[in-house]
């Protein structure tokens, strides 16, 4: 029996060397299993061997993609590895993205490559065509999506079989494959048309894309006559979050008052936010809400006005639904105080 | 709306349909290594690009104006 050649892709975090303050590291690479990599490497027994662990930064792999690309591009070739494992990252967005583009690399480079991850994370959006298996939200299902993981990389790495993603159990990739089903379709058509009327569960054969296509508002005719409301994602509170707005995983949006106020200052004002290094926003505010150069502006008579609220949430590992629902909400609130047009910064 | 972002390729596979470059996921309107009026600088030229892809008249995802 051949010793399969393992490769593990993970972040900063994992790796223990550190949260959001080391989230820049660069690559580097280790042998042998690091962090989750040991419970991986004792899940394959003797069918295969961790050889190398890949570590790198959130931040570097989502700001200095290529960079990053080209280090994961020659890792790959001097371990030569028969199975790329990435992750798993969860619900990690910035990991979860850097885990489906090592997937990416893997597959360019004729590779089988697997990784686990939730199913909102926004890798499966980069690159769709990856090997991932469901995981929990976070690393509480740790052992779980490393038992799936391994199940399904044996298989990707042997050359086995493999069945659709319903059967084997990975995330749906977007493949569809000919193949002969028991009945036609139109059988098939008219017995979910009424399971669906009557109630009854049933499963489409098409699966709608979650992300939805959003219309394009049109443009705001006359910048200097609108009023402009500021949204932000990067959880800019003021000083003391009196709404205890949480660092991550939240459900809610707050609204916070700015009539009159010309700046956000560190003293009045700081950031929340738990899912990047915060302390230079919480010191100046303004860099992630530029509400100094926005006042500068309407002084100016480049925009008509402000809101006189802003809007914020935690984007860190919120739920798609949540996030729905808080867009309509925050639009709905920012219309009624009569916006013309509105800027989000996403952080 | 328009978008203001560190990783605009995400915000546009999202259905964000006007986004503008910001600068690093930490400081995404600014850039805190700079003396203050040159951070403050970098920032009106994100908040006015921003402002210009409000007002410009899109069709589907798409980076509005220069880095």
């Amino acid at each position: 029996m051949t010793v399969l050649r393992v490769a593990h892709y993970i972040n900063q975090f994992f790796a223990g060397l550190g949260g959001e303050e080391s989230a820049n590291r660069p690559p580097e690479r280790r042998d042998g299993p690091v962090g989750p990599g040991r419970a991986l490497a004792g899940l394959f027994k003797d069918e295969g061997r961790l050889v190398s662990t890949l570590v790198c930064g959130d931040n570097f792999f989502a700001e200095r993609t290529e960079a990053a690309r080209e280090a994961v591009q020659a890792w790959l070739q001097d371990v030569s590895p028969d199975l790329v494992v990435a992750g798993p990252a969860f619900a990690a967005g910035r990991y979860g993205v850097a885990c489906a583009e090592v997937c990416r690399i893997a597959a360019e480079a004729g590779r089988a490559a697997v990784t686990g991850l939730h199913r909102e994370n926004p890798g499966l959006l980069i690159y769709r065509k990856a090997y991932a298996v469901p995981t929990a939200d976070s690393a509480v299902g740790m052992a779980q999506a490393l038992g799936a993981m391994v199940g399904l990389g044996r298989k990707l790495a042997t050359g086995a079989a493999l069945g659709p993603a319903e059967v084997e159990g990975y995330l749906p990739r977007g493949v569809r494959r000919p193949g002969l089903r028991e009945r036609p379709g139109a059988e098939r058509a008219v017995e979910m048309l009424a399971a669906k009327l009557h109630g009854r569960p049933f499963r489409t054969e098409l699966p709608v894309d979650a992300y939805e296509v959003v219309p394009p508002a049109s443009a705001v005719p006359d910048l200097r006559a609108a009023r402009i409301g500021v949204v932000t994602t990067g959880a800019i509170v003021p000083a003391g979050n009196p709404d205890h707005l949480k660092r991550c995983s939240e459900t809610r949006w707050a609204r916070y008052e700015i009539r009159e106020v010309e700046t956000l200052t560190g003293e009045r004002f700081e950031c929340v936010h738990g899912g990047f290094y915060n302390a230079m926003a919480s010191q100046n505010p303004n860099l992630v809400l530029p509400l100094d150069v926005l006042r500068d502006l309407q002084r100016e008579g480049a925009i008509g006005g402000l809101v006189d609220f802003y809007c914020t949430t935690t984007g860190n590992d919120q739920r798609l639904v949540d996030c729905k629902r808080n867009g309509r909400e925050i639009a709905a609130a920012l219309r009624a105080a009569g916006v013309n047009g509105a800027l989000l910064v996403a952080t | 709306m328009a978008v203001i972002t560190a990783l605009p390729p995400l915000a546009m596979q999202a259905g964000a349909n006007r986004v503008v470059q910001g600068v690093k996921i930490e400081h995404v309107c600014g850039d805190p290594a700079l003396p203050p009026e040159a951070d403050r600088a970098l920032r009106r030229r994100i908040v006015e690009q921003a402002l210009m892809a409000l007002g410009t008249d899109v069709q589907q995802p798409t980076l509005v104006g220069a880095v």
